[in-house]
């Protein structure tokens, strides 16, 4: 075996930064489709229609689950061969389309129970005021419920995030390029000699990642809560 | 200027309003009374259809309707006229004490923002809140939310406000400052539905006394006949527990 070489960290890490924003951009892309798709499901399980809530609810069990990196390979073998039933070739597409799809379809279930727990720690008696002051509903949710969801749901929105971030680390496997794709092909290419300090160079960049989202959500979340009561630490 | 008749609802198969009418003439200052579960916030939440009544019509300043009918409009004109201040005070916790009160003007009435700031500076100072237009619901007293949740009510000079026990969950060292203020709303002229349990403020404030069980209005009078020469059971009952528990209260 070869002595540990820590300069080699930096060469790594210079080498590996470039595909920074493939990971970056599968994050934001599944954030963004799967919290939509939470949304949907967290509220086809708040109102009271009892079909959707069932299926939101089964959706939500299944996913849970099941294993991330299962997901990703059902979705990379399974999703083609579902598209062409419908005479959709989809196997050219980029390998990081099925990771947002994988994701997405995880990272809803997630949020669906977020969202819906922060709608639930909302005192309803505020929507029923807002209305009785002339709001539409909708402007009630908008104005009085909403803003007071989102600082409920930003500490568990940004676990959720980061475990986001180190699943999706899993993508190499079907031979995504991202960070820790590239890690893998220097790696290989060096026949396994500079593994240690790749992997080095990968926790540091998955580190300085985890530091950037919790320090901009945590100072999100105190600008944004307002008027909450401080509750003391526990 | 606003009157209900046979009100009907149910939750769930179990009748909680069995028929209630009630009329309230501009000035009234209407306290209804009633032991726990007569269905007294229920028939204010019909009112302001935060409920949908199952049976029965509302005739409100112009408006008439059948209470299952109502479109949205006439549901939003109706609760832009009136005012509702709830037994937990129900402020919006993401605002302060002054945009809890401009909220109704500037986003329902399309009220320009500094009429508007004017209009709820001088309703949180008639409640005595002068020095707290910016602190959050949270940063206030339980007497104090319930003095905004009031100024939130009447800065929209409402043709007639709806009280849901306003003061039962304060603690009794504050119930007096929002008693003050509803009388002092009171003898400047406003239209009040108030359910209390608070003898006093029935027997100075109101204009009529609507004793309320099971469903049903029993008896309605001014308060002199129904304090002191109460007809229906039911209402003595009600009047020589109530009355019983005050006298201990205050030895
Ligand atoms: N959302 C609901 N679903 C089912 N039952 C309800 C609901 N709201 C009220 N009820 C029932 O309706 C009855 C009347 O309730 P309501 O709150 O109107 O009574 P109340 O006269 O205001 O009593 P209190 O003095 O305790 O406030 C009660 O028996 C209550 O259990
Ligand atoms: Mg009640």
């Amino acid at each position: 075996m070869r002595p540990f070489h820590p300069e080699f960290i930096f060469t790594a890490l210079r080498q590996i930064l470039p595909y920074l924003w493939v990971t970056i951009a599968t994050m934001a892309g599944t954030v963004f489709f799967g919290s939509l798709a939470g949304i949907l499901l967290a509220r086809a399980k708040i109102r009271r229609g009892p079909v959707l809530r069932a299926l939101s609810e089964i959706y939500i069990y299944v996913t849970r689950c099941i294993p991330s990196i299962v997901m990703l390979f059902i979705v990379y073998y399974g999703l083609p061969e579902f598209m062409l039933a419908f005479g959709i070739d989809i196997n050219n597409f980029s390998k990081a389309f099925f990771v947002i799809v994988t994701f997405s379809i995880l990272f809803a279930a997630n949020m669906a129970e977020v969202f819906r727990a922060a709608y639930e720690s909302i005192d309803p008696g505020q929507r029923e005021a807002a209305l009785s002051a002339g709001l539409s509903e909708w402007q009630a949710f908008y104005r009085i419920i909403l803003p007071q969801c989102i600082v409920v749901a930003l500490p568990n929105f940004t676990n959720a995030l980061v475990n986001l971030m180190k699943e999706g680390s899993l993508s190499y496997t079907i031979g995504m390029l991202d960070v820790m794709g590239k890690g893998q092909l220097m790696i290989g290419i060096n026949h396994g000699s500079y593994s240690l300090e790749v992997y080095l160079a990968l926790s540091l960049i998955y580190w300085a990642m985890t530091l950037v989202i919790e320090h901009g959500f945590g100072t999100l979340e105190k600008h944004l809560s307002k008027g909450r009561k401080i509750v003391a630490a526990s | 200027m606003l009157e209900v008749k046979d009100i009907h609802k149910s939750y769930s198969g179990n009748e909680i309003l069995k028929g209630v009418s009630l009329k309230v003439e501009k000035g009234d200052i209407i306290v209804i009374l009633g032991p726990s579960g007569s269905g007294k916030t229920t028939l204010l939440r019909c009112l302001n259809f935060l409920e949908r009544a199952e049976k029965g019509s509302i005739d409100f300043d112009g408006i008439h309707t059948e209470f299952k009918s109502a479109t949205g409009h006439q549901i939003n004109e109706i609760r832009k006229r009136t005012g509702f201040v709830f037994q937990n005070y129900n402020l919006f916790a993401n605002k302060t004490a002054l945009q809890n009160v401009t909220e109704g003007l500037i986003v329902a009435r399309k009220v320009p923002k500094k009429e508007a700031v004017d209009r709820a500076k001088q309703a949180l100072d008639k409640v005595g809140l002068s020095d707290r237009y910016d602190y959050y619901p949270s940063q206030l007293s339980g007497g104090q939310q319930q003095r905004v949740g009031i100024a939130r009510a009447i800065a929209v000079n409402p043709d007639v406000i709806l009280f849901d026990e306003p003061t039962s969950a304060l603690d009794p060292e504050l119930v007096g400052e929002v008693l003050n203020v509803m009388k002092s709303l009171a003898e400047e002229g406003a239209t009040m539905v108030v359910v209390t349990h608070e003898m006093g403020f029935a027997q100075d404030v109101a204009s009529r006394v609507v004793f309320m069980d099971g469903g049903t209005i029993v008896e309605e009078g001014t308060p002199h006949e129904i304090f002191s020469r109460p007809r229906d059971p039911r209402t003595i009952q009600f009047l020589r527990r109530i009355l019983r528990e005050d006298y201990e209260y205050s030895i």
